[in-house]
């Protein structure tokens, strides 16, 4: 988060538009002077499903979106839960990731049945028109926050 | 199993699959970017008649002999109980965040798009793959949030892997990782029991969408032949 101020400040001015809007959509450059490897990452659809068991374990789902060079989603933490990970449901399981790529002009899916943000350890027992904050972390962009509205237990983008 | 492109022979691999048996579906995804979509679970069933979206098995599994507590803690005789009734069947544990909520979620949103009285002709029953944690009162707070009539299964676990495995199931031993949360491999297919033999006929994998429940539901409770 701290590192690097201007890039910080940018990320407020997002999340201040973002805030309004309910999704995040935020613009992120790398301080290399830019060029065409510079990601330009935006988050759209970010939903957290109310967990089944009241205040237990929970999903994160949202798709980050790339215009730029190749990033790399690296970790993902919350003011509003001790524990987000990172894990991918395979056929009969699922497998925690290290990291997840974010293709360049591409994005990365994290959806039902796939990639997907396990959360655990509430501060608060989520509720249903709840906003949480996730801070989104990658490895040239930075941090992006986006405040994740909590869905019913059913939601799907678009439903 | 990279070498999947087309929805036919997908399909076909996966009543291979089906007919072989005593081993769990394996993945046939995570090839590459694709695997993330879960686009291997999308069986689609072309090569029927069937009215059914589900996927139509040639081989009819026994309903399983399997006597476990319900959410009330009572002993549940799913053969007894269930005998002349259909039944959809699934394997799961309740500290699952994804394919687990997603599944009984949607057959939930599914079964509320009945009329009572077809709600009432199926029993919708999950059988717990993490029983130490998954006590009776921790899976009825956890179905209910799906399905209030939802008939939840646990203890045993042993009794729950030799229930599983001639389905098809492949159910392991939960591991429990260091910041507490729980990891269950199990088979994510949701099968369905006829009435008319007490044998399954139908399967659903991961990624099956409320539409195709919704739609197969109605012919269930309705009592049309796969």
């Amino acid at each position: 988060m701290s590192r690097a101020f201007r890039r910080s400040a940018l990320i407020g001015a997002g999340l201040a538009t973002a805030l309004a809007a309910g999704t995040a959509v935020v613009a992120c450059q790398s301080s290399d002077g830019g060029g065409s490897a510079a990601p330009k990452l935006s988050v759209a659809d970010p939903y957290i499903p109310l967990p089944a068991t009241p205040g237990g374990m929970g999903a994160g789902y949202l798709t980050v979106r790339n215009d730029g060079g190749a990033d790399r989603l690296v970790k993902v933490t919350s003011p509003a839960a001790g524990s987000v990970t990172m894990h991918r449901s395979t056929e009969k399981s699922m497998e925690e990731v290290g990291e997840l790529a974010v293709p360049a002009h591409g994005s990365l899916d994290l959806a039902r049945g796939g990639t997907h943000l396990m959360i655990m350890e509430w501060a608060k027992q989520p509720a249903l028109g709840d906003e949480l904050e996730l801070d989104l972390e990658f490895a040239k962009a930075g941090t992006v926050v986006v405040k994740v509205p909590v869905k019913p237990l059913t939601y799907r983008p678009g439903s | 199993m990279a070498s999947l492109r087309s929805t036919r022979p997908r399909l076909m691999t996966a009543a291979a699959l089906v007919l072989g048996a005593s081993l769990a579906l394996s993945a046939c995804s995570s090839s590459g970017g694709g695997g993330e979509d879960s686009g291997a679970a999308k069986v689609s069933k072309q090569a029927s008649t069937s009215q059914y979206r589900g996927t139509v098995l040639s081989k009819h599994f026994d309903k399983p002999d399997l006597v476990l507590n319900d959410t009330s803690g009572q002993p549940y005789d799913l053969k007894a109980r269930t005998a002349g009734r259909t039944v959809l069947l699934f394997f799961g544990y309740t500290s699952c965040p994804d394919v687990c909520p997603t599944t009984m979620g949607d057959i939930g949103v599914a079964m509320s798009k009945l009329a009572p009285e077809q709600r009432q002709k199926l029993d919708v029953v999950f059988v717990s793959t993490d029983p130490e944690r998954d006590t009776p009162q921790v899976l009825r707070t956890w179905l209910d949030s799906m399905g209030k009539d939802f008939v939840g299964l646990t203890g045993d676990l042993a009794k729950v892997k030799a229930a599983a495995k001639p389905l098809g199931i492949l159910v392991e031993d939960p591991v429990v990782a260091a910041n507490g949360s729980v990891t269950s491999t199990h088979g994510a297919q949701v099968l369905a029991f006829l009435p008319g033999d007490d044998k399954a006929h139908l399967l659903y994998m991961a990624g099956t969408t409320v539409e195709t429940y919704a739609h197969d539901l109605q012919l269930l409770a309705q009592g049309v032949a796969v």
